[in-house]
């Protein structure tokens, strides 16, 4: 019998340790109570975005920011409505860029509903809201064979790993939680608990429970969202800038509409300092009346409805699993009686 | 395909498993080919037309070059295959950079020229395959080498998938005969190959992507003028970045082939531990700079001609060397620093050598654009690669940023003088970069005369063991935060 070469029983061993750490790791990690959870990058937006041409009496496209990820239970809707929801609304960004990429594209003609945050969707062009969307459309229109290939592969593995959620595990994330001194006048930005949330292959974000049941988590994102312009005080965008924001969505929405397309526009519940600072800020009538003026869309506003009026948002800004089942429920409902599921258009 | 993908990895399995089936030499060719085809086209099947006709035209005019008689018809052979592959990578990579520039200058002569702005996609690995042909017809030109007997073997010498989109740049002698007889990689070179390829995915996932790139982004994207700190880390982030960005693909390429029974010439030989700018491009992109060499430098007339005309041909070399990283006036001006600092070397080495009666001429490097400089003790060599390497991550600044501003704005930070910049890295980021730059730079200095194969055969089976094991969890660990390879792009 030949020997085996120490390059080859380097190479045994090798393989043999990292696959013992890696069960430990994922022994460990499933131990602490955490869940399997999806990659959400661009791939699995770019992976959404090609679901947009199905046929419009089956399918709803969602855009927007984080509220519509957690406040759309995707399976109710389903259920609900028996129309399949595209998600690609994408957190922390204005759904504007992708409203634009959907205009634009001549192919387009669906049924689309816009959540509306409005720090995010009233922010100027070109400032960071933008840019995870700006990615995305720019991934999903040169994605490669090769990529398309990759994320199937990802998504097999991801459905059975929970160390390879990256944003919570990688070696990256995993460093960026060292508790190291603070640089004096560097902005850090903050660290959302590990627990937050977990991300279905479909999109659909969801609060878990132990975040849900665990106070200082709760505060901790409280105080997040109020560091991210919870606390301002000053109005947001005026003058021109919001004269451009009104007139690009006016024009954006035109186009799906004259290729027989629906919008509709849905402000999702927030709730405690989140609500009230945006209410300084965006006050409703200089902001989402005349949005809905402007466009001449239909709008879908949650403190119009007392079903949805009621909702608390566990960390002031989205909704808890169940109270997302009961939104979307209403959603629906208010969207059938405005003929949203009918070929006709909608009434206001 | 990238080889930071899982998809690789599916298609790499399924080359292995191809190739070791008990069929004829000439199937396992096809099966190369065919795979290596599959690779290109991964990224954008049109662009495979591309190199099918430049590999089928160079195929065949390389064999009438080296059999033309007739001078006059030799050269416009030679002319069809330099306009052929020279004008497609102008038209791809530098088509939109003469008309930006020609616009410029319409504007400057007081021309109000606005047309449309090309949407041209640049084919991935133009710039390298491109001179991987050229090379054959310039050698078939010169019959410095028999023709390629077959296609088939033509065809794999320029895109056999390992090397095809960045490198190294192969030769027809170092990479056609292994396709004449029969290879079968040995157990040593397969299980080498594994552990470069690991080596390599590591340099390129874990420490250029998950640990310095986004350092490097954020301080070249700020918008406003950083902390001398912060704009040094975020220099030296891209130095490491791009080092084990293009090394690590070298290094993978390198595995690949070995697992494959073929060997591609070395790229990289610890470049940070090199004293002076000549040993630097001894051991930075070696299959370039010997290209740029050989088929540019040499040609122009390299140190043949007196000394005036050996700077002006180092700074051609070198200028055109940045032309070929990118279409961008800043590559330029990074290829000039080189020139500029090959030329301050050689000039200082002339006048040494001349102080000690040494005709310069006879201390011309046959395998560099110019000669070494020595230092008398390993303190004073340690001195000058310090200082090497210091003056090279000053060009790096004009090979990333974006443009002259950006760099401007870079330096006058680097070196001071910005009063009141901001801080922007975090506690975290520092240290990143600081202990990968220190780590890096001793690596180099102690493997400067080594290679990395040679440390491993001497390592106890156990401890390189382990460090493998330690790469393949970061890089298990790493996963989904990995991003193309940087040379691609050129």
């Amino acid at each position: 019998m030949k020997p085996i070469l120490p390059l080859a029983k380097a190479g045994l061993l090798a393989l043999a340790v990292a696959a013992i750490f890696l069960i430990g790791l994922e022994l460990y990690w499933r131990g602490q109570g955490y869940e399997l959870s999806y990659n959400n990058n661009e791939a699995q937006w770019a992976d959404k975005r090609a679901e947009v041409y199905q046929p419009a009496e089956k399918t709803t496209v969602f855009i927007g920011s984080s509220r519509i990820k957690f406040d759309l239970d995707i399976p109710t809707w389903e259920r609900t409505t028996g129309e399949q929801a595209v998600q690609l609304a994408l957190e922390g960004t204005s759904p504007r860029q992708i409203l634009n990429d959907l205009a634009d594209d001549k192919n387009f003609r669906g049924k689309l509903v816009v959540d509306v945050t409005e720090g995010l969707f009233f922010a100027p062009d070109g400032t960071r809201p933008d840019n995870r969307a700006n990615e995305s459309i720019a991934y999903y229109r040169k994605i490669s064979p090769t990529q398309r290939f990759g994320f199937q592969v990802n998504r097999l593995m991801e459905s059975a790993f929970v160390f390879l959620d990256s944003k919570q595990f990688s070696v990256k994330a995993l460093l960026d939680d060292l508790p190291l001194p603070p640089r004096p006048g560097v902005f850090m930005y903050p660290a959302f608990p590990k627990k937050f949330v977990t991300v279905a292959f479909n999109g659909q974000t969801t609060m878990t429970d132990a975040f849900v049941a665990d106070t200082s988590m709760r505060n901790k994102m409280i105080g997040i969202w109020m560091r991210f312009g919870g606390s301002a005080s000053s109005q947001g965008v005026g003058g021109d800038t919001l004269r451009g924001i009104m007139a690009g969505t006016k024009t954006a929405v035109a186009k799906i509409q004259a290729r027989g397309g629906k919008v509709v526009f849905v402000r999702t519940p927030s709730s405690g300092g989140v609500l009230a600072a945006e209410t300084t800020q965006y006050p409703r009538a200089l902001y989402w009346d005349r949005l809905l003026s402007e466009t001449g869309c239909q709008g879908i506003h949650f403190q119009d409805y007392p079903a949805m009026a009621h909702f608390e948002c566990p960390e002031w800004s989205h909704l808890a699993v169940a109270d997302g089942k009961a939104f979307t429920g209403e959603l629906a409902g208010i969207l059938k009686q405005k003929n949203w599921f009918s070929q006709t258009p909608t009434q206001r | 395909m990238l080889f930071n993908s899982y998809t690789f990895f599916v298609f790499f399995a399924a080359v292995l498993l191809l190739y070791n089936l008990p069929v004829t030499w000439q199937a396992k060719k096809i099966i190369l080919l065919v795979s290596s085809f599959v690779f290109y086209a991964a990224w954008n099947p049109p662009f495979i037309l591309l190199l099918w006709l430049s590999t089928v035209v160079d195929f065949e005019v390389g064999r009438r070059l080296y059999h033309q008689q007739d001078p006059v018809k030799k050269k416009l052979l030679l002319i069809i295959s330099l306009a052929g592959n020279l004008g497609m990578l102008f038209f791809f990579k530098y088509g939109g950079f003469l008309l930006e520039n020609f616009v410029a200058l319409s504007s400057a002569l007081g021309f109000d020229y606005n047309p449309a702005k090309p949407d041209i996609i640049l084919p991935a690995g133009i710039s390298f395959y491109t001179f991987t042909t050229l090379s054959y017809t310039i050698d078939m030109y010169k019959r410095e080498s028999p023709p390629v007997k077959s296609l088939l073997d033509f065809s794999l010498f320029v895109t056999f998938f390992p090397h095809l989109v960045a490198g190294p740049i192969v030769r027809p002698p170092q990479l056609v005969p292994q396709f004449e007889t029969p290879r079968k990689a040995t157990s040593k070179q397969f299980t080498q190959g594994l552990f470069l390829l690991t080596l390599g995915l590591f340099m390129k996932v874990f420490l250029a992507d998950n640990m310095l790139a986004s350092i490097s982004d954020s301080v070249f994207n700020a918008r406003m003028p950083l902390q001398t700190l912060d704009s040094w880390m975020g220099v030296l982030a891209f130095s490491g970045q791009i080092f084990f960005d293009f090394a690590g693909y070298s290094t993978c390429a390198i595995g690949i082939a070995a697992t494959l029974g073929f060997v591609l010439p070395e790229n990289f030989r610890y470049p940070y531990a090199a004293v002076g700018f000549s040993d630097f491009w001894r051991r930075w992109h070696i299959t370039l700079s010997a290209w740029l060499r050989d088929y540019l430098y040499i040609p122009l007339g390299g140190n043949r001609k007196g000394n005036v005309r050996t700077y002006i041909n180092l700074m051609v070399t070198m200028l055109l060397g940045g032309l070929w990283h990118g279409a961008s006036w800043t590559f330029v001006a990074w290829g000039a620093l080189h020139g500029l600092f090959l030329c301050v070397e050689r000039g200082i080495k002339g006048f040494t050598d001349s102080r000690k009666k040494v005709a310069a001429s006879e201390l011309v490097m046959k395998s560099s654009l110019g000669p070494t400089l020595t230092a008398n003790n390993g303190f004073g060599q340690l001195a000058l690669a310090l200082f090497t390497f210091f003056l090279v991550n000053v060009t790096w600044v004009f090979f990333r940023a974006p443009d002259f501003r950006s760099a401007g704005g870079m330096l006058a930070s680097m070196f001071g003088l910005i009063p009141k910049g901001a801080p922007l890295l975090s506690t975290l980021d520092i240290l990143k970069v600081g202990i990968i730059t220190v780590v890096l730079l001793v690596c180099h200095w102690l493997m400067r005369n080594t290679s990395v194969l040679a440390v491993a055969e001497k390592t106890r089976w156990w401890v390189l063991g382990a460090v493998w094991a330690v790469m393949l969890m970061l890089l298990l660990l790493s996963q989904e935060e990995s991003n193309a390879f940087i040379y691609f792009q050129f």
